[in-house]
């Protein structure tokens, strides 16, 4: 089955990771809709500029095709905000529970507990959040240029809204009224698709049916058939109003069907990263790690931190460089398909790609057969329903990467239609738990919620009859915090326009 | 009242089948026993502590006592009875895109089964003939289903690790020790309690923990 998206009626941040179209910075607005009104007028003018999922055009004859503009914008909201913005109960009562209750009152199946707490977040978060706008520039100017006319719009809503302050800063500012997001740079200048632990980020995201140029792209990122080929995923995962992988429409859509229809949920997190802790973990971890710190660093995540190579293809510092002599040798289409084309059929007992790897965690593609053919309808049974759009840039700086108390880490947004079975379930179940991987409690090494008074391990499986022992992780630190965030819907644009206009009626 | 356990769910599904029909289900059932491979997505489905389904023939639906009167019923009706780790809202999909055919296989014949997908109407109609558990006790909470088939390898290995071992030199013992060590690679995952199966769950939990407690 193949469709045709509205791509002028979805916002495109769904469809697009900016970050991948040359749009470095970023900067996330919070506000509060104080008059439903004035509110809904404010949303009117947000709307105007509102970047839709429109392709950009290659070349100026391609009419079909909007100009590539040098900053986006993209707007959602939270329960609290569609009722500020006076929605009728009849719509409102029809959103999940997980989206109404928002990310704080989620925390203990998130597992957001001691330094992630919510009382540890940034103050914003204090606050009821309504609304957020995203903006993202080809340059900072572009960025600040579009932040200036929201600010406009702002005052001219005339107390329909308030822009939230609270955002910890990168010189101590707990105050600011915006979080800003950047690409990082090399020594060079040269943006980089990189993190500030040195990990390679945004390879793999899912592709599903509709989106432009899927058959270049499905490799690795749609899902596994049973003749071992990738085919996109259900729009229906991703977008309301759509089938989806169980062959039915999403059952979290509001009513009317126009409010719901090209929209989504987005799960936004502001993941600070205590890089001196992990520094020092991954130099401690390798003095008995047999394999280099880079080796170790790749078990962590599953990939390479230079170039983001699949361990499961290149599983030690010899086949590393046989990977990257391949890979410097291929052309684009080559690099691609050797970053995201593989599974882990070959490597049923993780002694490539450990099962506490963040990629085979996230994503275990078709392992939850364990190897048992045919097991499943399907090989990705237990994987097509858990996956997520990942967007999202670094922030802030690594001043000392001996210390943890700088302001670095990653703005997190998850895209799904059902953050319960999608985005929770992989935190919940795949990143703090391992039930379904048989190793237990093992939490994920990078994202897991490790206590300190309780620190966690994990085993780094080795080639079964090999007589070597596997290679215990222990006594892990948590090297991430959560410092904020929320769950957001992303309405259509028809349905921004609705909600402006006052006129969502589901009867 | 709660169908949650520490890691275990218990679920007790009763549906009504057509008294002239059940002959095809205990065939059904025959075939899948005698063929494992039929059962072979359910028993890779590693979070599923136990299954079984049984016809209660409609003459013969159980009585607390001699003294309670007999029903007159119209169906026979099929018992589904399973713990398994997790809820079944979790882990529907699981079951549901795992096993679909396996699923509309054993309930087939059951009246108004809608089949497994689309998964809506299938979870409803589970939800709907499900019998909640009155009470339940589980001697083990923190053990799923594999943390009990991890166990009990590593118990056996250990066993027959140290009747071999108590007399090696130590060169010889290391090189067994790592063997050993690799041979349950797969089964050292640590075992600690439940992550919450539900917000409304663990309400409840906390709240009879207080109770305990004064």
């Amino acid at each position: 089955m193949t469709q045709n998206l509205d791509l002028t009626d979805i916002q495109g941040n769904i469809i697009k990771a900016y970050g991948a179209y040359n749009y470095q910075k970023a900067r996330y607005l919070f506000l509060r809709i104080d008059k439903g009104d004035k509110g809904r007028k404010f949303v009117g003018a947000i709307t105007t500029k509102v970047t839709s999922a429109v392709p950009w055009e290659k070349s100026s004859k391609d009419t079909d095709s909007a100009v590539k503009p040098q900053a986006t914008t993209n707007i959602a909201f939270t329960f609290a905000g569609l009722k500020a913005l006076e929605l009728p109960m009849a719509s409102l009562r029809g959103f999940p529970e997980d989206f109404i209750m928002g990310m704080a009152k989620r925390k203990d199946i998130l597992g957001d507990d001691g330094p992630s707490d919510p009382q540890n977040w940034d103050n914003i978060w204090k606050e009821e959040v309504h609304a957020w706008i995203s903006i993202n520039g080809q340059s900072i100017d572009a960025v600040i240029k579009r932040y200036d006319w929201v600010l406009e719009q702002i005052k001219a809503s005339d107390g329909g809204v308030t822009l939230l302050t609270g955002h910890r800063g990168e010189n101590g500012e707990d105050d600011l009224p915006y979080q800003d997001a950047s690409v990082l740079y090399d020594a060079t200048g040269t943006p980089t698709p990189k993190e500030h632990f040195g990990y390679t980020d945004g390879i793999g995201d899912p592709v599903f049916e509709g989106q432009i140029n899927v058959s270049a792209r499905v490799l690795g990122r749609g899902k596994l058939t049973r003749e071992g080929n990738w085919e996109p995923l259900a729009t229906g995962e991703f977008l309301l109003g759509h089938v989806d992988e169980a062959m039915e429409y999403p059952q979290t859509a509001p009513a009317p069907w126009l409010l719901a229809l090209n929209g989504t949920y987005m799960v936004y997190r502001k993941l600070h990263e205590n890089i001196g802790t992990f520094n020092r973990f991954l130099e401690e971890q390798s003095k008995h790690f047999p394999g280099s710190k880079e080796m170790l660093a790749a078990k962590f995540a599953g990939r390479w931190r230079d170039n983001g190579a699949p361990i499961v293809n290149a599983p030690d510092d010899e086949s590393k460089e046989r990977w990257d002599k391949q890979y410097a040798e291929a052309d684009e289409a080559g690099r691609k398909k050797m970053l995201t084309d593989f599974t882990y059929n070959q490597d049923i007992t993780g002694a490539k790609c450990p099962y506490s790897a963040h990629i085979r965690r996230i994503n275990p593609r078709g392992s939850l057969e364990y190897g048992v053919k045919d097991a499943y309808d399907t090989p990705g049974a237990l994987v097509n329903r858990r996956r997520i759009l990942r967007r999202g840039l670094p922030y802030g700086e690594v001043k000392d990467a001996t210390r943890d108390d700088g302001n670095h880490g990653i703005i997190f947004m998850a895209l799904n239609v059902d953050i319960q079975r999608q985005f929770e379930f992989i935190q919940q179940q795949w990143i703090n738990y391992a039930n379904d991987f048989k190793e237990g409690n093992d939490k994920e090494v990078l994202l897991g919620n490790h206590d300190a008074n309780n620190p966690g391990k994990v085993v780094l499986q080795v080639e079964p009859g090999s007589g070597k022992p596997p290679h215990f992780v222990s006594k892990i630190p948590r090297l991430v915090e959560t410092r904020g965030g929320d769950y957001f819907f992303i309405p259509s644009i028809t349905a921004l326009k609705l909600i402006a206009a006052g006129m969502v009626d589901p009867t | 009242m709660s169908n949650i356990a520490g890691k275990a769910y218990a679920m007790n599904v009763i549906t009504p089948i057509r008294w002239y029909m059940v002959w095809i289900n205990r065939l059904i059932f025959k075939i899948a026993l005698n063929r494992p491979s039929t059962l072979k997505g359910l028993i890779t489905l590693s979070l599923i502590h136990y299954a079984r389904w049984v016809i209660i023939p409609r003459n013969a639906f159980p009585r607390l006592d001699e003294n309670q009167p007999k029903e007159d019923l119209n169906y026979a009706y099929m018992l589904f009875f399973s713990n398994f780790n997790g809820s079944w809202d979790q882990y529907v999909d699981s079951f549901t895109f795992a096993i679909p055919a396996g699923l509309d296989l054993f309930w087939k014949w059951n009246v108004r089964y809608p089949k497994s997908v689309p998964l809506t109407p299938f979870h409803d109609y589970i939800r709907h003939n499900q019998i909640d558990t009155a009470h339940y006790y589980n001697a083990y909470p923190m053990a799923a289903s594999n943390d009990v088939k991890s166990a009990k390898k590593v118990k056996k290995a250990l066993i027959d690790f140290n009747a071999v071992s108590s007399d090696k030199a130590p060169d010889d013992f290391l090189k067994d020790y790592n063997k050993l060590l690799n041979d349950l690679q797969l089964q050292l995952g640590e075992m600690k309690p439940t992550p919450i199966v539900s917000l409304s769950s663990y309400e409840v939990k906390k709240r009879y923990e207080q109770t305990q407690t004064h």
